[in-house]
């Protein structure tokens, strides 16, 4: 029964917590807003209510702090300073790691009390402990009827007042006193709003007891605290005068009764109204499905073509308009489908403001972040996939790339470091760009360190291009920091982005200049499910290479090829790509000599680039990957095989293996 | 009675022998089709081909056996079959019948050449003899 729940409660906690954490960037960034102190109100308020709810105790106390704490700044009893915004991101990353209880064990088991301490200290410094405490002046949020009363008496020239009054554990009869006070308080002027109520008050409990009345009428504070302050069996009083901001006739604030939780909920049900949640599973099995009618539609057309070759008649003109009506339908079902599996990259970016702040505190460097095309669709597997990687480029820019403000002084740059994380669709591809205005990466010194580590052998080193060099630090224990931090420079990073990467049949290139800088680019197939892929011939078999791995199809000469150290190679653009027959690795016999032209498929993956030569080129194709099959299991540089217009099954190769196989020596 | 207790099977031939596998193993038995062929896999894995839309593996019990390979003739089959979670098609000469055994024998170590590890047994009607396949050992899945 709760489970159900759990997944919504799961989903709106990953919400509030994302929220909040742009809210407290944004509160640090350009100092006190009311809005957006509201809107951390309101998601620490949120979360109270529904974690209350799920009954998780630890996390509602933390909230419900949270939530005080955000009250006393919203009333301007406190104010925004950078030790409060430190101690709003610590409980956020306390709140954070009972989410990750939750998630792990459904219970929480994080220590929260020391951050519950620190947030009750903070509103409180003067008498650190609770217990003692007088409590504070405790205002009640305003409803509509009240807001409009307290307006009408300031209307009036009436003075309203908030009264604070605390009656004694020992007194006896506390609801008696309440109403007596209440009452003289109705003699002198006009009590708006009385908190508790005389009749709510429990006469057992032997605790202080604080009431707290909103109050109009025409004596200054000093009089009034005096009048009160002599009633009987006072032990306390507090007079201030009301806030305007209290009586703005905003909306929000009737949600903050504190029963009210049921109208937020209703509130945020509204908004969301017009989506609903749909498990993966049941997008993916859409997704199959649709690539079945893409294989379909395909032979149809071929049949359809067949047929009109041999044929004139109209029956065989209906099937060629039916054929064109079904293609343009599944493609936009294609395309429909495949929107509804994809998410705006914004979801993964938004991490980012909050991971660089810290970055650049502990590192000491100071770092302008610009985060371009938030909105950039790509499928939610990827998303998820791409996130290790791109935290991994980005700790890396700001830890080996960009300098420290000193350093960028001296070389007579600005102070603060520019990082910029872009993402963009380019040709049926995202591409993301994480960009740094740092130090660029110097050959020669790679080259340097991958020879101290072992990397390389001294001849090796010697023959390495500078792009060769550069490319060096997607080797598996290659680090450039001098000191190990534990942000990067365990050697793993880069690494683990170039396989990650990889298995998305994506590629990175690098662009760096030493002194200005350095450009991580990442190409990402939109979706893993359905390819668009390049059909090629070699020899008589038809061969698909996906689409995202082709950097760029040349047609050259035999003589354009040369041989470099016994290997083929052809210079394009001054750089030296390895050419390689790929007939010779998939055992097919090569296209009879005689031709002075051949074809050449450039392909990448990762940093890596291979020259394929092919016999023919076909044309594009979207092709559904299916899989070979448990009995082949895993078929070298064979990623998967699709079903083609005329039936027969095509090999689509896998690039990133014969890269491995052929172009990794 | 012996009849279903021992089953009933399906007999096909390769070169002039006759093998069998137990009917509830068939999935269906295909004509020849065109094959896509793999590279970088074992000898006797054919290719694979696409039945109905679905991309099934096919290896050739000659090469299997290590018979010398024979241009498909109009009699040759693909007998497809369920094995695990696999479908492998399985290319043969011929299929005969649908057979029935008097009698089944464990198999000697060789069965004419052949590893008698591939076989359950030797099935005995009143046609002569046919090796039983071990399904196990005939689709051993392609090791790395």
């Amino acid at each position: 029964m709760l489970s159900e729940y759990r997944e919504v409660f799961m989903e709106e906690l990953e919400e509030q917590l994302q929220l909040m954490d742009e809210e407290i960037l944004k509160l640090e960034q350009s100092g006190e807003s009311e809005q957006v102190i509201q809107s951390l109100f309101r998601a620490a308020h949120t979360l109270k209510g529904s974690s209350a709810v799920m009954g998780f105790e630890q996390m509602k106390q933390l909230t419900h702090e949270m939530e005080h704490l955000m009250e006393q700044v919203r009333c301007k009893k406190l104010r925004v300073t950078s030790p409060l915004i430190d101690l709003l991101f610590q409980s956020l990353d306390c709140l954070k790691q009972l989410k990750k209880d939750i998630e792990l064990h459904d219970y929480t088991r994080t220590d929260i009390s020391g951050c519950v301490r620190l947030l009750q200290a903070f509103v409180d410094p003067a008498q650190p402990d609770p217990s003692s405490v007088l409590p504070e002046l405790a205002k009640p949020p305003l409803h509509m009827a009240a807001r409009l009363k307290v307006q009408e008496a300031q209307e009036h020239g009436l003075q309203v007042f908030w009264i604070g009054v605390v009656l004694p554990s020992e007194c006896a009869v506390k609801g008696a006193r309440a109403y007596v006070i209440q009452s003289n308080l109705n003699e002198w002027g006009e009590v708006l709003l009385a908190v508790p109520e005389a009749e709510e008050i429990d006469e057992q409990s032997d605790d202080l007891l604080q009431l707290t009345f909103l109050y109009s009428g025409d004596h200054s504070r000093h009089e009034l605290q005096h009048l009160v302050s002599n009633l009987a069996e006072v032990a306390h009083v507090n007079v201030e005068p009301i806030e305007a901001g209290e009586t703005e006739l905003i909306i929000a604030p009737s949600a903050m009764q504190p029963r009210s939780d049921n109208d937020d909920s209703l509130q945020t049900g509204k908004a969301k109204s017009q989506t609903i949640r749909v498990s993966v599973e049941r997008l993916d099995h859409l997704m199959n499905l649709v690539g079945e009618l893409v294989i379909d539609q395909t032979r149809i057309h071929q049949v359809e073509r067949m047929q009109s070759r041999l044929f004139s008649d109209d029956s065989v003109n209906e099937l060629g308009q039916i054929s064109d009506h079904l293609s343009r339908i599944i493609s936009d079902l294609q395309e429909s489908v495949m929107k509804a599996r994809m998410l705006p990259i914004e979801q993964l970016f938004n991490r980012f403001p909050r991971m660089i702040r810290d970055l650049s505190r502990d590192l000491g460097k100071e770092i302008e972040l610009i985060i371009e095309g938030k909105d950039t669709e790509l499928d939610r597997t990827l998303i998820e996939e791409i996130a290790d990687p791109l935290v991994h480029l980005i700790r890396n820019a700001v830890d080996h790339g960009i300098e420290t403000p000193e350093q960028r002084e001296r070389s007579g740059k600005s102070r603060k470091g520019t990082l910029l994380i872009r993402a963009a669709h380019e040709d049926n591809q995202v591409v993301i760009y994480v960009k740094e205005d740092g130090t660029g990466i110097d050959p020669a010194n790679m080259i340097k360190v991958a020879l101290q580590k072992g990397l390389i052998s001294p001849e090796e080193g010697e023959q390495l291009s500078d792009r060769e060099a550069i490319e060096l630090i997607f080797r598996s224990g290659f680090s450039t920091a001098h000191t190990v931090s534990d942000v990067s420079g365990r050697g793993v990073g880069m690494d683990i982005v170039k396989n990650h990467i990889e298995k998305l049949n994506g590629m990175i290139d690098i662009q760096t200049t030493l002194g200005e800088g350095t450009c991580f680019k990442i190409k990402l197939p939109l979706t893993l499910a359905i390819i668009v892929g390049l059909l090629v011939k070699l020899h008589e078999q038809t061969f698909i290479i996906p689409m995202s791995n082709i950097a760029e199809i040349v047609r050259v000469t035999l003589d354009d090829i040369q041989t470099v150290r016994g290997q083929s190679v052809i210079l394009l653009r001054k750089q030296v790509i390895p050419v390689a027959w790929v007939h010779d690795y998939l055992g097919i016999p090569k296209q009879s000599k005689g031709k002075n032209h051949i074809s050449l498929v450039i392909v990448g993956s990762a940093e890596k680039r291979l020259a394929l030569v092919v016999d023919e080129l076909i044309g594009n194709q979207e092709t559904v990957i299916k899989s070979l099959g448990s009995y082949l299991g895993k078929v070298e540089g064979i990623a998967g095989a699709t079903i083609l217009g005329d039936g027969k099954v095509a090999l689509i190769l896998e690039v990133s293996g014969i890269i491995h196989k052929i172009g990794g020596r | 009675m012996e009849v279903t207790k021992q089953g009933q099977y399906i007999e096909f031939g390769i070169k002039n022998e006759q093998y069998a596998i137990r009917i509830q193993d068939i999935h269906e038995i295909i004509k020849m089709q065109d094959i896509t062929q793999i590279p970088n896999v074992k000898p006797y894995v054919k290719g694979v081909i696409n039945l109905r839309g679905k991309i099934v593996p096919v290896i050739s019990l000659r090469n299997l056996f290590h018979f010398h390979e024979e241009a498909y003739t109009k009699m040759t089959r693909i007998v497809v079959v369920h094995h695990q979670e696999d479908t492998v098609g399985i290319i043969v000469d011929r299929v005969n019948k649908v057979t029935t055994f008097s009698d089944i024998q464990p198999p000697p170590d060789r069965v004419g050449g052949i590893d008698g590890n591939y076989f359950t047994g030797i099935g005995l009607s009143d046609n002569g003899l046919a090796g039983i396949l071990k399904l196990n050992e005939v689709l051993v899945r392609e090791q790395e």
